[in-house]
């Protein structure tokens, strides 16, 4: 009895509360507006009260309007996926020459190593006739979508600082990541979710910890929030035990008449903000759980990916990225643990390990790319997938001996492909020397890359900027120069 | 008709731009000032190319310096002659080959900025330094028509600024209302009960200031003030990076606490931070201080260099004490000459050798790295001695022994005596040392080789124990990190660009002269530093820590930069006050004081109230036309809640606690490594100031805090759905409003009961149309839980707070709700 009377009753609160919501953010609103109008340039975005995610459209035309990055935790062995050098392999097993790890540091080798010519088949595939090995079957399918960048490089060799320095511009912590920027420059459009997500499989957050999905000093409301596949799907978003919706929602509605009554008497705009964010927490806490629920998916779509509903896997989250980007999602950022190949266990071998590991990616992947250019959405979603840094041509120090063959960290050349929004499908772009010790044409700086996807999404990477302590900071440091070969 | 003009003016500028009207009305016709005015302007758009970085400099032009920007030769600004000077040619030029600045930099100045750069020339170019690196200057209090407002000579500077701008200063808040805000700003807390009974007190004189005294007596006090001070210091319980061992820098972290409490003197206090190791005959407590320096992250990598890693850490202590006392930013000097402030990499590498000349070494493993030092409880060194002199007994009582049962020649050991002859080698290897001599293993054979002389075996067992007790009480006391000075001096070096491997000139140890001068007398390590920060002529130390403070508690700093004072950073909004209040702090650097004087300023006292005028003409409040208001931080929210649900604990001190925290989240960032081990009891309800810091994942019941990776001043305030979420929903929350509405649950008249519980959050009582609003809620929350009793039950276990017997558990979760409610109202969440 009680119950059939109540959604009357919400109603007519709801409608209550909204009205005193909006007549009250007159006044603010308006001024607020006024300010940020003004001066558009000066004001960092925590100071408009406003709904900082409120999209925005950039310094010009984009080609990508929003973003997937799948990151290989651990770098994937480029040399074994996407960049093939048959020289490599006929002097598979010999010393590798002088000259070329003469006075460099690598993280577990020292001395001279063997060099490793690939224990996989490769073959050019698709229209453009992209080199891909047969680790990654599915990938080759959609060559003709990706462009394999072959030219890469950074400075780091350990995990954590290269993975800083991928996502933040920096190698220390403390700077916002790529995410962060994007939906700083961006914001988000669907406020009843996060503008920028985190999806993590295999269980192992990355290396750089949460400053590779932080926001560093932009504003908090700017960072990665990771959506769980255990426990609430974001922190707090489950009503406490014994509390129901319908019961938050009549909490909800006291608490908003409480604080309308105290916006008119103190008259700040930031009370009706307040009541705002709470009404969007209220629905985001549904629409979270919604989204993430790949229970709602078809059988055909699920076996696609590979998706099993319940897991935290890398095929799970691709499916997500997929249902995220189309909500309106910003910019979405998978973390999949596992890919750090020094062949000191069968897993992290280049043969049968390599196998079964790519075998949880590639089919996933592939068929994310096909998914979205069948909804219409891959010519303005930009996809990203790498590693931190790239392996070795030779064999590591420690399992040199082993019969698993692996791979050290290496900074100085590696691989890595986009899709999707502005690139040029069916592409290779730069190349490496004979070996695969260093770029030989076109070097890519993790910097241009960033410098990169920002063009893509329509900035100057020069100038989306934010002061912090007296200096304008950007993603690309004092860096970075766009790779314009590969924007379509 | 001054006063019409300014109006008008007045009304045009909120329009054109809302935030910044106040100092452009000042510049309407009066004489510009250059720090003020025109510095900003050449900062903006020429010092990127045209400034102190020799590197970037173009066309051999400098305008940072007089000397440079006012040359003779080649003249680019004539003093008196804006239209026949090069810069207003150059700036005005419509040829893009001209132009500055280039169009390629996509930086134009204003018509308005235009104009104050001709004006500046045509009045004489009158040049003057950076204001913040100019001495304090202190003028007279200001003569104001209407004093009635103020309670404190600071207040005048404010109220004349907004008579000049026909404005004035709002009416006092409520004294309840001013009485949380106090509470809130010196002890994170609501006001306890008694002391809102004494303020009440109406035959008595001076409320507030009786008021002020009794917070800033509270213990509660260093608990408050020191949340910054650890967000500056980056004070966490673990290393950060991979791995992130746990560290033991809580002892440093109850030293800042008492150190605020008993008011240690601001310049003292931070002496002994950056150098307490170097004052003659330094005491324990100066040498725990220095913990300050060791709250840098340590890199345990594997893979990683040391040296690197030491580098690392020094140029984090350079920055640490260059951000918290100078208020400048030094990391861009790392690689190149400051973009904007006269600040060169040289000098950087300078003041870097400060903080190099000291042992830490740069290696993983220890997760205590070297030098350390024991910071023992009272109770520890008594139960060490008591131990010790246990441990002394028992050896002497076996010497004794042993002395009877292997008769000797004097000079002989046991292993000699004809009773030791059939023993088997080993044994009387061992024999040979006396009792005290022996190590662990060495006691386990004898007792075994003994087993049959109970009397033996009693007194071996006994040095053994007696041995094993003392070292786990030594285990037991925790070490830690400081900072001790080299005997042999390192050398420092110019790092190309930042690189520990690359070193290149050699530089000696130096401040950056300019600001200060550096007296002879002072010693070249951290103690002169330390010394020079706290100098008569310093000009940055006392306004930068004295702005701190005002925005601790105004919201605001009067530089909203709090972080930079330099080149490019803000202008002071109330210049001679930020002087005024510098030049008053540093005569004795009491912090107590300065806090005291600011909360019983009139300033302070207004009520927060904001018409739709004021929040246009000033949205900011820049101008202080009303009072102070603000989302408090979380870890403040968090404390309120424990306090007025009564489940707050005063246990100062020690180690840090494990409060409620969702499963899985330290798991899912550490490999799994770091389990979340959640306490139970008091420590659930201890101050947030005491709970486990993981760098790599900070508590998530904090947001909009400081990381606690690096240095952090200011702290970001965003309002987001998340943040709704944790207050609803997080354990912490729910609980608190269970046991906020269990403490109330013996009042039966509702009206009552709702009053009580407005007086315990908001301080006040609740209106007619609130109660009417919350009742009406409970009723539809009661028909609700009616309809669900398994809710209720499930509501009622939320937490480990134990309530009595519950008579009708449908009214109690109901009550409970309508808790979690009014500890979610706009009100609470803000100091008004």
């Amino acid at each position: 009895m009680a119950k059939t009377q109540l959604p009357s009753e919400i109603a007519r609160l709801r409608q209550q509360t909204r009205r005193t919501f909006l007549g009250d953010c007159q006044v603010g609103l308006g001024a607020l507006a006024l300010s940020t109008l003004m001066s558009a340039d000066a004001t960092p975005a925590a100071e408009r009260t406003t709904n900082p995610l409120q999209p925005r459209e950039p310094h010009f035309q984009p080609r990508a309007r929003r973003v997937i990055y799948l990151h290989l935790t651990g770098s994937p062995p480029h040399l074994d996926l996407y960049d093939y050098k048959p020289e490599l392999v006929r002097l598979n097993g010999q010393d590798a020459p002088r000259s070329f790890v003469e006075g460099k540091r690598f993280a577990f080798t020292t001395g001279t190593p063997k060099l490793l010519g690939t224990p996989r088949q490769f073959a050019q595939h698709g229209q453009g006739g992209v080199w891909l090995s047969d680790a990654i079957p599915h990938l080759h399918g959609v060559a003709d979508d990706l462009c394999v960048i072959r030219s890469m490089f950074t400075e780091q060799f350990n995990h954590a600082p290269a993975e800083l320095l991928l996502y933040t511009g920096s190698p220390r912590s403390g700077r916002p990541s790529l995410g962060a920027w994007t939906t700083y420059g961006l914001g988000s459009e669907n406020e009843n979710l996060p503008g920028f997500v985190v999806l993590i499989s295999s269980g192992v957050q990355p290396n750089g910890g949460k400053n590779s999905f932080g926001s560093g000093f932009l504003p908090s409301v700017f960072q990665g929030v990771q959506c769980r596949s255990k426990g609430d799907p974001v922190l707090y978003s489950s009503d406490p035990s014994g509390m129901d919706r319908e019961l938050r929602r009549l909490s909800l509605d006291a608490l908003h008449e409480l604080n309308a009554i105290q916006g008119k008497e103190l008259g700040h705009p930031e009370t009706a903000t307040r009541i705002a964010q709470y009404e969007l927490a209220f629905r985001m806490q549904t629409s979270v759980p919604e989204v993430m629920d790949i229970t709602r998916e078809s059988q055909q779509v699920l076996d696609d990916y590979g998706a099993q509903p319940g897991q935290a896997s890398f095929a799970n989250n691709c499916l997500l990225a997929r249902r995220l980007v189309e909500q309106g999602v910003r910019y979405v950022q998978l973390f999949d643990w596992g890919w750090d190949f020094h062949g000191t266990g069968p897993g992290e071998g280049l043969t049968d390990g390599l196998t079964k590991k790519c075998a949880t990616m590639d089919k996933p992947v592939a068929a994310l790319i096909n998914d979205l250019k069948q909804r219409g959405l891959l010519h303005d979603t930009l996809i990203v997938c790498s590693g931190e840094f790239g392996r070795t041509p030779f064999r590591e120090g420690r399992t040199a001996a082993s019969n698993i063959l692996g791979r050290d960290h290496f900074p100085d050349c590696y691989s890595l492909w986009l899709a999707g929004g502005g690139i040029k499908g069916g592409t290779m772009y730069g190349e490496s020397d004979e070996l695969g010790f260093s770029v030989a044409r076109d070097k890519v700086h993790v910097h241009d890359l960033q410098a990169t996807i920002l063009h893509l999404l329509g900035f100057d990477h020069t100038r989306l900027v934010y002061r912090f302590q007296g200096r304008d900071y950007r993603l690309t440091d004092v860096h970075g120069n766009v790779v314009h070969p590969i924007v379509a | 008709m001054l006063q019409r003009r300014l109006m008008v003016g007045l009304a045009l500028l909120a329009v054109l731009s809302s935030g910044r009207f106040a100092a452009a009305a000042e510049e309407g016709g009066s004489e510009l000032r250059f720090a003020r005015d025109v510095q900003p302007i050449l900062s903006e758009f020429c010092f990127q190319c045209h400034g102190p970085d020799a590197k970037a400099r173009e066309g051999n032009l400098r305008l940072d310096r007089a000397e440079d920007a006012l040359r003779r030769d080649d003249p680019v600004i004539v003093p008196g002659n804006a239209a026949g000077s090069a810069l207003i040619e150059r700036v005005v030029s419509q040829d893009d080959e001209r132009r500055m600045p280039p169009p390629s930099s996509k930086r134009r100045p204003t018509p308005a900025q235009i104009e104050t750069l001709r004006r500046w020339i045509d009045q004489g170019a009158r040049w003057g330094g950076h204001w913040a690196f100019e001495p304090i200057g202190v003028s007279g209090t200001p003569v104001v028509n209407d004093s009635r407002l103020a309670r404190h000579p600071l207040d005048h500077y404010l109220i004349a600024r907004l008579e000049q701008h026909g404005s004035r200063m709002a009416d006092p808040a409520s004294g309840s209302a001013w009485l949380r805000r106090v509470a809130l700003d010196l002890t994170g807390l609501p006001p306890e009960y008694e002391l809102l009974v004494d303020f009440q007190q109406p035959e008595l004189p001076d409320a507030g200031e009786r008021a002020a005294d009794r917070l800033l007596a509270s213990p509660a006090y260093g608990e408050r003030m020191v949340w910054e001070w650890l967000d500056a210091a980056r004070y966490a319980d673990s290393n950060g990076y991979q791995g992130d061992a746990e560290r033991t820098m809580w002892p440093w972290r109850d030293w800042a606490i008492g150190a605020f409490n008993r008011d240690l003197p601001f310049d003292q206090f931070s002496i002994w931070q950056l150098a307490g190791d170097l004052l003659p005959e330094s005491t324990h407590e100066q040498k725990l201080a220095t913990g300050f320096c060791r709250n840098h992250m340590i890199n345990g990598e594997g893979g990683r260099i040391a040296a690197e890693n030491r580098v690392d850490y020094v140029m984090d202590m350079t920055e640490t004490a260059g951000t918290v006392w100078l208020g400048l930013t030094l990391n861009c000097c790392r690689c190149h000459d400051h973009k904007f402030d006269p600040l060169s990499q040289r000098e950087y590498y300078q003041l870097a050798a400060f903080f190099n000349n000291q042992p830490v070494d740069g290696g993983g493993g220890d997760p205590q790295t070297r030098p350390v030092l024991e910071a023992a409880s009272p109770e520890q060194l008594r139960q060490r001695d008591e131990l010790d002199g246990r441990l002394t007994a028992a050896r002497q009582a076996l010497d004794k022994f042993e002395q009877q049962r292997f008769p000797r020649e004097d000079g002989q050991t046991a292993a000699d005596s004809a009773a030791a002859a059939e023993l088997p080698a080993e044994i009387r290897e061992i024999l040979k040392n006396a009792g005290s001599q022996r190590n662990r293993g060495q006691l386990e054979k004898l007792e075994k080789q003994f087993a049959a002389d109970n009397t033996h075996t009693a007194l071996l067992q006994a040095i053994r124990s007696a041995g094993e007790a003392r070292d786990a009480v030594s285990r037991s006391i925790p070490r830690v990190m400081i900072m001790e000075e080299l005997p042999d001096p390192r050398e420092n070096f110019i790092l190309y660009k930042g690189l520990y491997d690359k070193p290149a000139e050699k530089v000696g140890i130096r401040v950056p002269e300019q600001l200060a001068r550096y007296d002879a007398e002072w010693p070249s390590n951290r103690l002169g530093l330390a010394r020079w920060l706290f100098a008569a002529e310093q000009p940055l130390t006392a306004r930068v820590i004295v702005n701190r403070f005002w925005s601790q508690l105004f919201g605001a700093g009067i530089v909203k930069t709090t972080e930079d004072f330099g080149v490019q950073g803000d202008r002071p909004e109330h210049p001679e006050l930020l002087d005024r209040l510098a030049h008053d702090f540093r005569t004795d650097w009491d912090v107590k004081r300065l806090m005291r004087a600011l909360v019983l300023s009139g300033a302070y006292r207004q009520s927060s109230r904001a018409t739709p005028e004021l929040l246009e003409r000033d949205p900011e409040n820049r101008m202080l036309a009303r009072g102070p208001r603000g989302r408090m931080p979380s870890w403040m929210l968090r404390d309120q809640a424990l306090a007025v649900s009564g489940l707050l604990t005063r246990r100062m001190g020690g180690p840090p606690v494990r409060p409620y925290q969702p499963n899985g989240i330290w798991e899912e960032a550490t490999f799994g490594n770091k389990r979340y081990e959640q306490d139970h009891g008091e420590s659930l309800y201890r101050r947030s100031a005491y709970t486990f810091w993981r760098r790599i994942i900070a508590p998530s019941v904090f947001f909009d805090s400081g990381s606690r990776q690096t240095c952090t001043v200011k702290q970001a305030r965003t309002n987001t759905p998340l943040h709704a979420l944790l207050t609803l929903n997080d354990t912490t929350y729910v609980e608190a409003a269970r046991a906020l509405a269990w403490s109330t649950s013996d009042l039966h008249d509702p009206r009552e009961r709702l009053r009580q519980l407005f007086l315990r959050t908001l301080i006040r009582d609740p209106r007619p149309e609130e109660i009417d609003i919350l009742l009406a809620a409970r009723d539809r929350l009661a028909r609700q839980f009616s309809a669900e009793p398994a809710s209720a039950d499930a509501l009622l276990a939320v937490g480990e707070f134990k309530n009595g017997p519950v008579a009708d558990p449908i009214g109690a979760t109901s009550w409970i709700a309508l808790c979690n409610t009014i500890l979610n109202l706009d009100e609470v969440l803000c100091k008004e």
